[in-house]
């Protein structure tokens, strides 16, 4: 705001405040009095609030689903923080966030916020009230409490969960169930499991090296990964393999900003991936190609492997399977075969598949016939869940007394779920399964799920087969939603619980990619009536308390800094080379490697303690013991259809931000010219596309950077649009994940739809 | 608001305060109010206050029930407000809250000697918390006719609440309805009410200004620097053009 100028005179504003103290002490003279009613006070009469000199500078760190989890400063002046950058200490982030992260800002201070707790009086109908706190805790409480009195346990009380904020401390609303009783919880990950399974079976875990070795490799395979969209710090290693003379191949049937950065692409026929991997292998293994010590010394199932691929597989058959001229597959084998070390990026994109675990396994095979496995600059990149030691004393919590649940012990699996359960339990909770969330809530029996508790998550957005999602909501007696944005799932909700953003809470981020490690302080006071999940869960536990006492053990006051220290350890403490947390205060650290190759001792985790080619744990679980190759999923209908990560979004968040607003203000569905003539669809046109499961229209945009058999659009959500691509996303399983994260993977990119003009 | 603010009765006497205080501090309770109840009661007291007859609607159940849902849809959420009640997201380059604005309001609140109890917590620039400020300073005024209190009152109502509050009104009457047809009756109410009171306050400013109706005839040096005609910033609204009680 301009402070007005008249005349040239300094405005009657500056002209006051200057002269600030007389008006002050008119309200000390008692000849300025408050009116009755009011929020404004008189201040402290010594105190006054003065706001002077430069920035407070806080730590941050980005809690996103992301590769690159940014360390961040946070610079707040007059208690608003008014930008923030990377952490230059960081040598990952050196300095700078993502252009997401740079629009953080935006968040706390965006006026589409969630601000208060609010009931819905009928769910879609847009017709809310504000409740307080009191009154919200109030509601569910008692809805829980009747329903454990109809049905003898909490398993009525469902909790969907994942990815929106990895804070460990959030790891309280898993805490919050266990301290309400046994619970039914969804499970498993529509993200990466197949590909966890996948390297469980070959390598024993999923173990990484450190990205910032790329820059040592001689030739990098970037195979169904975008980094320049979505993991941009790593791009400069990257850029820095090429200076030293690598030899960057990107594989990813999607013409991306990554594709167009790389040496060489090949636009591959998506779900293939196994079949041309295999025959790269059969070529490495026909030119003598192989590392015969390395596989001798370190690998079980070699030999088994050999005559799979002299029996099963050849270059001709690669090539016409995945789409890849044969004299491509041999050239870029033979250079792979012969450069060391050269390493594969394995993106999560090309195991979300039926035959994605299998995919991921015949990639890794590769990597490892040729020697590179257990090599700085080499190696097969997934992720990695080394730094993750924590405490979890959020998550950890009691059940109270003689609560009942699923009778006898129930694993708990997930990907980030890193804890031993009690040994000796006489009930469990019910767990289901998050990739089919709209079946298991329809299916759910004795008791049906009565109430959903949704954190971190959106499930009309990331959950599959939309129309199903609305039939299982029906079916919910209650559904409570937190969250910051008023997204399509709150929509769905009886009650909406207003979140803290990463700016208004402590607590401590690790990555799945890097290995550096951030504390996140709280920078600003909580805007309007927000609460951090564990002061949530603390606010349910009071009143669960009040009106049942002992029916929760959560803590009913909590500090939310306490509960970030109490997450460091001993572990946590050697490895990173601090003596306490406050040590973050100076800047991320990073863990303290022997080498930045994942598997450098060449001691794997396997049964066989060896890398398996062979793998009778991944037989004994019904799959292929060899990374055999495994058939793609039968098309539905004519066109395949892709719904991968957008720029300017992690899933459902950042999208409804005003900065990403301006730049992509919109959905498109990206088609092929080809495939648009066949239609008499224009560039432009507004098109439905369709399929069994629903419709969606929008317009298109018609570019060769898809396949003629292929409808792009990105996933996201939209500020007040419908836009939903879950409308033609079914929930069919990938083939593995069961194993490591307790359900398999889902099919994301086996969906299939047709396009018409609207 | 999560805390408790118990209220705290500094005038002893509230009917002593100027009518123009009285009608801000009835507004400021509208638009702070956190139920129907809360609207309806302050609504009454707008009434009360000197504004025109309310609409029936404010005493029935079902009409405050539609009037809480509209008023939510518009300045609470929790979907994305379709008229956000902050200074800021109309006056700073970006509309954001807490921004360059939001901090300029909290310093005349400090200048003054006051601070809002939500500090940091609420934005500064909320509709509630300048009528409040409004109405302290009017009352202040009716007490001393202390110059540089007079010139700050000035500039906040006339220069600071006129450029923003009509563009806050607009959004409220472009903002969907849930029928077609006027927007919520008892919102539309207080909403015009703040209009009234605004254009009202403006005009009395000049008036003790000496400001001629043109502000054109000022540019002497030592003479009171003109407001600007608040009206102007006004579209023209139906509810105000039919009272007919001051021109826009």
């Amino acid at each position: 705001m301009t402070k007005p100028m008249a005349n040239g005179r300094p405005s009657p504003l500056e002209s006051c405040l200057s002269r600030r103290r007389f008006l002050q002490g008119m309200v000390a003279a008692g000849a300025l009095t408050v009116v009755p009613g009011g929020l404004l006070r008189p201040t402290p009469a010594a105190a006054g609030i003065v706001y002077e000199g430069g920035y407070d500078v806080f730590r941050n760190a980005c809690p996103r689903n992301c590769y690159d989890t940014c360390s961040i400063k946070t610079f707040v002046k007059d208690g608003v923080i008014q930008f923030i950058e990377g952490a230059p200490e960081s040598t990952f982030t050196r300095g700078g966030t993502c252009v997401k992260g740079y629009a953080y800002t935006r968040r706390p201070y965006s006026p589409d916020r969630i601000k208060y707790p609010m009931v819905q009086d009928g769910r879609g109908s847009g017709n809310w009230k504000r409740v307080s706190w009191d009154d919200a805790m109030d509601r569910i409480a008692k809805k829980l409490l009747e329903m454990e009195d109809k049905d003898g346990t909490l398993l009525g009380l469902a909790m969907t969960k994942y990815s929106g904020n990895f804070g460990i401390t959030n790891y309280g609303v898993e805490g919050m169930m266990t301290s309400l009783g046994y619970t039914t919880r969804f499970t498993g990950t529509p993200c990466w499991p197949a590909g966890i399974d996948a390297q469980n079976y070959d390598l024993g875990s999923m173990w990484c090296n450190d990205p910032e070795d790329l820059a040592d490799s001689r030739y990098i395979i970037l195979w169904g990964a975008n980094p320049a969209w979505n993991s941009v710090h790593s791009v400069k290693y990257l850029y820095e393999a090429r200076d030293r003379g690598a030899k960057i191949v990107c594989i990813d049937p999607v013409l991306t900003q990554t594709a167009v950065k790389a040496d060489e692409y090949w636009q591959v026929k998506a779900s293939t991936d196994g079949a041309l991997a295999l025959g790269m292998a059969r070529h490495i293994l026909d030119k003598g190609l192989v590392d015969e010590d390395w596989v001798k010394d370190n690998s079980v199932g070699y030999d088994e492997f050999a005559d799979y691929l002299r029996s099963h597989v050849t270059v001709e058959w690669a090539a016409d399977e995945c789409g890849i001229p044969a004299e491509h597959i041999t050239r870029v084998a033979e250079e792979f075969a012969q450069a060391k070390p050269a390493t594969i990026w394995i993106g999560y994109g090309m195991q979300r598949h039926v035959n994605g675990g299998a995919g991921v396994r015949a990639v890794d095979a590769l990597v490892a016939m040729t020697g590179n496995v257990g090599k700085v600059g080499g190696g097969a990149r997934y992720g990695h869940l080394q730094t993750w030691g924590f405490n979890y004393h959020a998550l950890l919590q009691k059940h109270p007394e003689g609560k009942k649940g699923v009778p006898g012990k129930v694993e708990v699996k997930g990907d980030f779920h890193f804890t031993g359960d009690e040994s000796q339990v006489s009930y469990s909770d019910r767990i289901l399964n998050i990739n089919k969330t709209a079946q298991e809530l329809l299916d759910a029996q004795n008791p049906p799920v009565r109430m959903l508790w949704v954190s971190c998550k959106n499930p009309f957005s990331q959950d599959f087969d939309r129309n199903k999602m609305e039939r299982a909501f029906n079916k919910l007696e209650t559904v409570v939603v937190v969250d910051q944005f008023f997204n399509q799932t709150a929509a769905m909700a009886d009650i909406v619980l207003p979140v803290t953003t990463l700016f208004e809470e402590w607590t401590v981020n690790a990555s799945y990619w890097h290995y550096w490690l951030s504390v996140n302080e709280q920078a600003i006071k909580p805007m309007y009536e927000t609460k951090s999940n564990i002061e949530i869960a603390a606010a349910l536990s009071k009143k669960m308390n009040e009106l049942s006492p002992g029916s929760c053990t959560f803590p009913t006051e909590i500090d939310t800094k306490e509960w970030m220290a109490m997450e460091f350890n001993k572990g946590i403490h050697d490895m990173f080379g601090i003596s306490s947390w406050e040590d973050l205060k100076d800047g991320p650290r990073k863990a303290k490697l022997a080498s930045s190759a994942s598997w450098h001792d060449l001691k794997f985790s396997t049964p066989s303690g060896k890398y398996e080619f062979k793998s009778e744990l991944a037989a004994s679980h019904g799959h292929k013991a060899l990374p055999e190759y495994l058939p793609p999923r039968a098309p539905t209908a004519k066109l395949r259809l892709l719904t991968p990560h957008t720029k300017f979004a992690i899933h459902s968040q950042f999208n409804n931000l005003d900065w990403m607003h301006e730049y992509n203000p919109e959905p498109f569905v990206y088609l092929n010219p080809a495939t648009a003539g066949e239609r008499g669809i224009k560039d432009g046109d507004t098109v439905r596309v369709f399929n069994d499961l629903g419709e969606e229209k929008l317009r298109c945009k018609l570019t060769d950077n898809v396949p003629a058999d292929t409808i792009l659009m990105y996933e996201a959500w939209f500020r007040n649009l419908s836009y939903n691509c879950q409308n033609l996303v079914d929930d069919t399983s990938a083939d593995m994940g069961a194993y490591k994260t307790g359900q398999p993977g889902v099919a994301i990119h086996d969906q299939f739809a047709d396009v018409a003009r609207a | 608001m999560m805390q408790n603010h118990p209220i705290l009765t500094l005038d002893e006497n509230a009917g002593a305060l100027p009518e123009s205080s009285r009608q801000a501090c009835a507004l400021r309770d509208f638009f702070l109010a956190r139920d129907a109840g809360e609207m309806a009661a302050a609504a009454a007291r707008i009434e009360a206050a000197g504004g025109g007859p309310a609409p029936a609607e404010l005493r029935s159940p079902e009409g405050m029930r539609r009037a809480e849902y509209a008023f939510n849809r518009l300045f609470v959420g929790p979907m994305a407000l379709q008229a956000p009640p902050f200074a800021s997201v109309y006056l700073d380059p970006e509309p954001l809250v807490m921004g360059g604005t939001t901090l300029t309001v909290r310093e005349v609140y400090h200048a003054l000697g006051l601070a809002s109890t939500l500090e940091g917590v609420l934005p500064d620039d909320h509709i509630g918390l300048e009528l409040d400020c409004a109405a302290t300073m009017r009352a202040g005024l009716e007490r001393v006719r202390d110059p540089l209190l007079s010139e700050l009152h000035a500039w906040f109502v006339a220069e600071h609440m006129a450029a923003w509050v009509p563009s806050f009104v607009r959004r409220v009457e472009a903002s969907p309805k849930e029928t077609s047809g006027p927007a919520d009756p008892v919102v539309d109410y207080c909403v015009g009410q703040l209009v009234h009171w605004l254009v009202a306050e403006v005009a009395a400013i000049n008036e003790e200004r000496g400001v001629p109706q043109s502000p054109e005839t000022d540019d002497g040096d030592e003479a009171p620097s003109p407001v600007k005609p608040v009206v102007q910033h006004f579209a023209p609204r139906d509810t105000a053009a039919e009272s007919g009680d001051h021109t826009l």
